[in-house]
């Protein structure tokens, strides 16, 4: 038997006046017009400017989440996916948007409240160039067509009803 | 090397926002010298507001810190206007200092809940900490949360806010915004003295010393965008005349300057020194928990009691802030018209981890020809050597993981806000054996 779609609480991190650090906001810009009205009617849009254990943390267990920053630690342009338990591991890219505590903690504190993580994905993208203003690095640029992809992608898989055990 | 010399590293500091590592050299069971050792990279922050109009400088400085942006701005944004003549409005005023409220709330439950209290309570960190006091994290987080929604209301954004403009705001809150706000306000205060208990029940270790204390004194309120330099040993100057008596120096162990008064010695900045010289500015409510924790002279002399100040703060800024949400109208304009004049700006004000000092240098034509920001942190750095140096001696000779762990928590007594980053720690000891 299938349980009814989730609600994706679609939490979209960064700076819209950091270079590269706005992708996400750009990206959401282009894919959530772009989705199917049923699916867009899924996801509840959050912003932040810093992601902080209390984004997840009232994430409620029929919910899922989708976490949306720059990344350094990979090539920019790279396009990053993981589950949330990955990235809980000592990840290998760094987000840009935990500024007061560091992803592994946002992530591990999220989880020892919660008593688990929400289901969840993260896709980012390597960001170059985080100087003020609103001017995009050309390799990232030449990414985000990939970015703008993966999102709607993840949404997608994310919207897909979880078998329901029994 | 002497066969009972020995060198201490502490690698990475944990639980600060930034990078740092500390160095001990031991002689003779004596601590011989305490590198607090800051290798965050330079970030040139001085040199990037060069060329630029004072509203530009105030969106640049606010990117300093994710922490405590809104000192940089009020720093700023105070200096210019002394120097240009600026008169705002009472109700600006007010929301500059409800804008000071909301970072201490946020920065104040950040280091309290997430970075010291797991040194107290026995947990490697907070991961570990909300397993097994979910409802001491979760208070901790809503603390913070309401002053980071509070940022927001007021600033435009949690962090980095950019709405503060040299003559006011570019947008001020309507009254409804506010009072709507008024209830989670309510909520803080009620946690932040539940805080104050929490903070009470953790048992410092026993550490003693004479620090030399300085904050800035307003005759009618507790400290925060105004006020008078003054000391425990008598200093009294206008906050723009910090470089009369202060000057920075570079060591060469660390990318951030050191600060010193003419005497040379190290001081102490922060909510120590603002409990201890301001205390009898405290809003009634803060005061009332001070006076009930009876804690003011151990506040004073014992370094990890600062999370006792910070807990009474907490109950100053949100009983501060409640007061003027009830109180606020806004201003007739949201900014009053300015014009700049070429001189030198200075101002301090009172940052969550301490005094903030600016000085521009504004030219003819508007611009900032050259400017001068000196951090809490930077100026904090000689006093926490000075006290490492004094507690060192008493954890020689434990294994190195728990020497590692002390040493740790009393440098995060001081709140040192390196930038952001946080790392696990590894400690070498290179030497002869302990």
């Amino acid at each position: 038997m299938n349980a009814p779609a989730p609600v994706i609480r679609l939490l979209v991190c960064g700076s819209g006046d950091r270079g590269d650090d706005g992708a996400p906001l750009c990206a959401v810009a282009h894919v959530l017009p772009a989705l199917d009205a049923p699916l867009r009617g899924l996801l509840e849009v959050r912003r932040c400017e810093q992601l902080d254990p209390i984004d997840l943390i009232d994430v409620s267990p029929g919910e899922a989440c989708l976490i949306l920053d720059t990344v350094v630690g990979v090539e920019p342009g790279a396009i990053v996916e993981l589950s949330l338990e990955e990235l809980a591991l000592q990840p290998t890219v760094t987000p840009r948007s935990s500024h007061a505590l560091p992803i592994t903690q946002v992530l591990g504190i999220a989880r020892s409240v919660r008593g688990s993580l929400p289901r969840g994905t993260f896709v980012g993208i390597g960001g170059k160039w985080f100087g003020f203003g609103d001017v995009r690095s050309r390799a990232l640029r030449d990414g985000m067509d990939d970015f703008e992809r993966a999102i709607a992608a993840a949404i997608a898989a994310l919207a897909t009803p979880q078998e329901v055990a029994g | 090397m002497h066969t009972s010399d020995l060198r201490f590293q502490v690698q990475n500091l944990t639980r600060v926002e930034g990078e740092g590592s500390l160095h001990l050299t031991v002689r003779d069971g004596q601590v011989s010298e305490a590198r607090l050792q800051i290798f965050e990279a330079p970030r040139y922050f001085e040199a990037l507001v060069v060329g630029r109009t004072p509203n530009e400088v105030l969106d640049i400085v606010s990117r300093i810190c994710g922490i405590c942006p809104v000192a940089y701005q009020m720093s700023a944004v105070h200096a210019f206007e002394d120097l240009f003549g600026v008169e705002v409005e009472p109700a600006t005023r007010a929301l500059r200092r409800l804008l000071y409220c909301a970072e201490w709330i946020e920065s104040h439950a950040l280091h309290i809940y997430l970075l010291h209290a797991p040194d107290f309570l026995g947990y490697p960190s907070a991961v570990e900490l909300a397993r097994d006091h979910r409802q001491l994290v979760t208070d901790g987080l809503r603390l913070k949360q309401i002053g980071n929604q509070l940022l927001a209301l007021l600033g435009g954004r949690a962090i980095h806010p950019v709405s503060v403009r040299v003559g006011g705001w570019s947008r001020a809150p309507r009254r409804a915004q506010l009072t709507a706000f008024a209830p989670a306000l309510h909520e803080a205060l009620q946690l932040a003295r539940a805080t104050v208990d929490v903070a009470l029940q953790l048992t410092p270790p026993e550490f003693e010393r004479e620090p030399r204390l300085v904050a800035l004194h307003h005759p009618r309120e507790y400290p925060m965008n105004e006020g008078r330099i003054v000391s425990d040993a008598g200093l009294n100057l206008p906050a723009q005349a910090w470089t009369e008596v202060f000057h920075e120096i570079q060591v060469p162990w660390s990318n951030a300057l050191q600060a010193r008064d003419d005497s040379g010695l190290p001081y102490l900045l922060g909510p120590t020194a603002r409990i201890v010289l301001d205390h009898d500015q405290l809003h009634p409510l803060a005061k009332e928990a001070l006076d009930n924790s009876g804690a003011l002279e151990s506040i004073r002399r014992n370094p990890y009691r600062s999370i006792v100040a910070r807990g009474i703060e907490l109950v100053q800024a949100a009983a501060d802030a409640i007061d003027i949400v009830e109180a606020y109208r806004p201003p007739e304009a949201a900014a009053v018209a300015w014009r700049p004049r070429p001189g030198v700006a200075a101002w301090a004000t009172e940052a969550p981890r301490g005094l903030l000092f600016h000085r521009y240098e504004v030219g003819e034509d508007g611009l900032v020809a050259a400017a001068t920001i000196v951090p809490p942190t930077s100026q904090n750095q000689a006093a926490i050597e000075a006290d490492i140096a004094l507690f060192a001696p008493r954890v020689l000779g434990l294994p190195m993981d728990e020497a590692t762990r002390r040493l740790e928590q009393l440098i995060r007594a001081y709140d040192p806000c390196i930038s952001c980053a946080t790392h696990f720690l590894d400690l070498s000891i290179d030497g002869a054996p302990a």
